[in-house]
């Protein structure tokens, strides 16, 4: 297969998931992880069937670059709202817990796992591995609640909770890799500088970015100076940092957050921005697949279970927090944790970067767990959520059965 | 409103502050050049996309109260941001801009041929018959001309016998035939003109194409034996030619009617379609040996002529054109050899003023045997004056086939190029604003928010 045909084939991909956000909501339209594609995308890869090759790959390595970066802007514009509700500041503390409480635990046992298997890795590499795997495993995709909330129709005070936490628990992941990147010494880079600066620029050059942006956004520009505002500085921030070796995932994130704060405009610009998303999200997906190397590790599988296993056990854990907190989770019962399982676009984002930072054992470790850690996600997620929402009372329990009726867009 | 009086509207401070982050942004990538000097590559490329789409777009906005068009503050921006000056986006980079370009005039021929209306070009055929024959061959003769007579201070010119130099110089007059329809249709785009100035040079630039293609074919077949005297006049290349215009025109009306059908029966997604069309079908096309150009101009033109799907075709390109206009001539200002255009520029200088001015001749000339309106007699000329890609890919052309001489009249055809670049979109955009034409409403605001492209 030649750049050209791959390129259309991207296109096309991309012109079916903005179906998927156009007419009607994602519900009943795909996986809310989109791990689907992931497994398209590894059977056309080198590993399968070899029709996307590895230097194909590596030629469409910046088109990846870019698209991640501008999910993490895209996700950095919509951090701290559900639809066009700002998070609860309560919902907000606990979607920070459970990021950090997941995290920590999947580092936490791959970094024991690691020591355990004597797999020759410098101890750089095994903290770069573990944090890795905790940054990658800690989110929960913001589609997974949605999904479900509406393929059922569910209405509640619980839905609306998770659904919250869901799209409040991107911060600590991202800023986890920004520190993860500083590890790597920065090669071609002629200043050199602390480790903990490293992160503390790329945080300061997204904000920096993201508030000239939400200034030049602020006047009364034209529509397609909007757009190129944006296109424009979140280029410039993702080339920069990649330059600089720094996170360009934690950078596109910081400056789309920057913009969201800062500008008056937010409501208008997370509209604008939204329906790119999955358009974008979809060719990343397939080419996050064709990197998939299930060679990566000789104790791939006890990593993977070791990092899927903690991140069952946080999620149990927060559903506990959670139950302590909110009546409706009490009633859903002491798996609600569960309903948090899901993971996509963010795990999926953080995998790749690190597969194309770090090549080699760490980096196709790192997004082969995500992968798995997300197809996991998909089989108990959406089901806990479906029976939490049912034990909360928030979907009839017929209803539970049969997909609600379509309804227009959210 | 026109940009000035919303550049107006926005005051010294917004202005101030636009300035002082242009600068900012600047200063970012400058600093990060200089500091990581090796990286090349796809990353780096796009990224300075990035920077010449925002540093084109804030500069045309500081340059609007001068009530000089955008596409100057693009180009200045490139030339800014180019290899020459900061040294933000080099060489190499500017060279792998190329599939913006082909987006960018895939996007700039379907807006033109959409933008082309039967009526009114029946209502003016005429005029336009009377001025494409008058200025192709009063421009094709008295440029001849002016090379031949200037040959003393054109260095390559200085060496060549007679045959040959009439043979360059024929060249050189084939070369001044052409016109730009990117910039013309860059002009428009931005200030949204209607009116008989608007309408004529539109149609006028848009035609000049086949036309140009065929002149250059005929010059390039005659002037081979007087350059080498071993060659001999060959009808090939009408061969070649006949096959490259008809293939372009059937799969353009093939095409054209498919977007129609697409735009009535689906009508979405258009932004996708056209980043398919820009990179896909100018793939197969190259293949092809086809016109782009003129494939997508007739494509356009049978959307907007046979169909009812016409406006809300030229709405989409105009929705996602603009930013691919911003790169397109952002990239064209950081490819202007600046060092070169320093070298030659009493040459090229007077090579554009002459072209100038005789293109302002033939305009008077042929509105006069036209009975064309006053308003097309006095500025008909103006929009003709900018050059851009065609020009460069025939002086590419030439230098290809002619080594012997090719580099050099390239060099000057650029540095020629560059001086109508700069000069034609300000005297087209003063034309169209001194007779009212700009008037129109302009592009919706931010806050008046449409659909984002992608949904459409």
């Amino acid at each position: 297969m030649n750049a050209i045909l791959l390129l259309m084939g991207l296109l096309v991909l991309s012109y079916l998931g903005s179906f998927l956000v156009g007419g009607r909501t994602v519900r009943g339209a795909g996986l809310p992880s989109g791990v689907e594609y992931v497994a398209l995308g590894f059977v056309l890869g080198p590993q399968a069937l070899d029709l996307v090759g590895g230097d194909m790959l590596a030629s469409f390595e910046p088109v990846v670059q870019v698209a991640l970066g501008w999910l993490a802007f895209s996700v950095g514009l919509d951090f701290g709202f559900a639809g066009d509700k700002r998070v609860r500041v309560g919902s907000l503390v606990l979607a920070t817990f459970g990021a950090l409480l997941t995290g920590a635990a999947v580092a936490a046992a791959v970094w024991f796992t690691l020591r355990r298997l004597h797999l020759g890795l410098a101890t750089k590499e095994q903290i770069l591995l573990a944090g890795g795997l905790g940054a990658a495993c800690s989110e929960t995709t913001r589609h997974a609640v949605r999904w479900v909330v509406e393929r059922y129709d569910a209405r509640g005070p619980l839905a609306d909770r998770l659904n919250e936490i869901a799209h409040a628990d991107d911060l600590l992941p991202l800023l986890a890799i920004a520190v993860l990147f500083a590890f790597e010494p920065t090669r071609h880079v002629a200043v050199k500088m602390p480790l903990r600066d490293w992160p503390a620029i790329t945080v300061g050059l997204g904000l920096l970015l993201g508030a000239g942006a939400a200034l030049l956004v602020r006047s009364d520009l034209r529509l397609e100076d909007t757009w190129a505002v944006l296109f424009g500085v979140a280029l410039i921030a993702i080339g920069a940092t990649a330059r600089l070796s720094l996170s360009t995932l934690t950078a596109a994130f910081f400056v789309g957050l920057a913009v969201s704060v800062l500008s008056r405009h937010g409501r208008e610009l997370r509209a604008m921005v939204a329906p790119t998303e999955r358009p974008v999200l979809l060719p990343a997906l397939l080419l996050a697949g064709a990197h998939l190397d299930f060679q990566a590790s000789p104790k791939l599988a006890w990593i993977a279970a070791a990092a899927i296993g903690a991140r069952l056990v946080a999620k149990i854990v927060l559903g506990w927090v959670l139950a302590l907190t909110s009546k409706p989770a009490r009633k859903a019962g002491g798996l609600v944790g569960l309903s948090l399982m899901s993971s996509g676009a963010l795990a999926m984002s953080i995998g790749l970067v690190f597969a194309l930072r770090f090549p080699g054992a760490v980096g196709d470790t790192v997004l082969v767990v995500a992968a798995l850690s997300a197809t996991v996600g998909e089989f108990v997620g959406p089901v806990r959520l479906r029976r939490a929402l049912e034990d909360a009372g928030e979907i009839e329990r017929t209803a539970a059965t049969t997909p609600a009726a379509p309804r227009a867009t959210a | 409103m026109s940009g000035a009086a919303a550049a107006a509207r926005k005051g010294v401070g917004t202005h101030f502050i636009h300035g002082l982050l242009l600068v900012g942004f600047g200063a970012l990538l400058f600093y990060v050049t200089r500091t990581v000097p090796e990286m090349h590559g796809g990353l780096w490329t796009i990224t300075a996309i990035g920077f010449l789409l925002l540093a084109g777009t804030l500069l045309s906005e500081l340059l609007a109260p001068l009530k000089l068009p955008h596409l100057t503050g693009y180009l200045l921006a490139g030339i800014a941001s180019g290899p020459y000056v900061l040294r933000l986006v080099d060489e190499q980079t500017v060279k792998s801009l190329s599939p913006v370009n082909t987006l960018a005039l895939s996007l700039i021929a379907l807006a033109g041929g959409a933008e082309l209306d039967l009526a009114a070009m029946r209502k003016s055929a005429r005029s336009l018959g009377w001025a494409m024959l008058v200025q192709c061959v009063l421009v094709l003769v008295v440029i001849t001309g002016v090379f031949l007579a200037a040959r003393p201070i054109i260095p390559f010119a200085r060496t060549l016998t007679i045959g040959p130099l009439i043979g360059v110089a024929l060249l050189w007059g084939a070369l001044a035939v052409t016109r730009s329809p990117s910039a013309t249709l860059g002009i428009l785009s931005q200030t949204r003109a209607v009116g008989p100035l608007a309408t004529y040079t539109l149609s006028f630039v848009m035609a000049s194409d086949v036309v140009v293609v065929t002149l250059v074919a005929a010059v390039l077949g005659c002037v081979r034996p007087l350059i080498d005297p071993a060659a001999s006049f060959a009808l090939d290349s009408f061969v070649t030619l006949g096959h490259e215009l008809f293939g372009s025109v059937a799969l353009g009306t093939t095409l054209g009617l498919v977007i129609a059908a697409y735009l009535r029966l689906v009508n979405r997604q258009m932004l996708v379609v056209l980043l398919v069309l820009g990179f896909g079908f100018s793939t197969v096309l190259d293949y092809l040996q086809f016109d782009a150009l003129l494939t997508f101009m007739v494509a356009g033109f049978i959307v907007r002529n046979m169909s009812k799907q016409g406006h809300k075709f030229v709405q989409y390109i105009e929705q996602t054109g603009t930013v691919v206009y911003v790169v397109f001539f952002a990239t064209a200002g950081a490819d202007l050899d600046i060092p070169l255009l320093r070298a030659l520029w009493p040459v090229a200088l007077l090579m554009a003023g002459s072209r100038a001015v005789i293109t302002w001749a033939g305009s008077r000339l042929a509105g006069r045997i036209a009975n064309d309106p006053p308003v097309l007699r006095q500025w008909g000329w103006t929009g003709l004056v900018s050059q851009a890609g065609l020009a460069i890919g025939l002086a590419v052309l030439v230098a290809r086939e002619f080594p012997a001489f090719g580099t050099a009249f390239r060099a000057l055809a650029i540095a020629t190029i560059a001086v109508n670049e700069m000069i034609g979109p300000v005297l087209f955009k003063l034309a169209l604003d001194r007779n009212g034409e700009t008037k129109r409403t302009e592009s919706p605001s931010f806050a008046s928010m449409r659909p984002p492209p992608m949904e459409g």
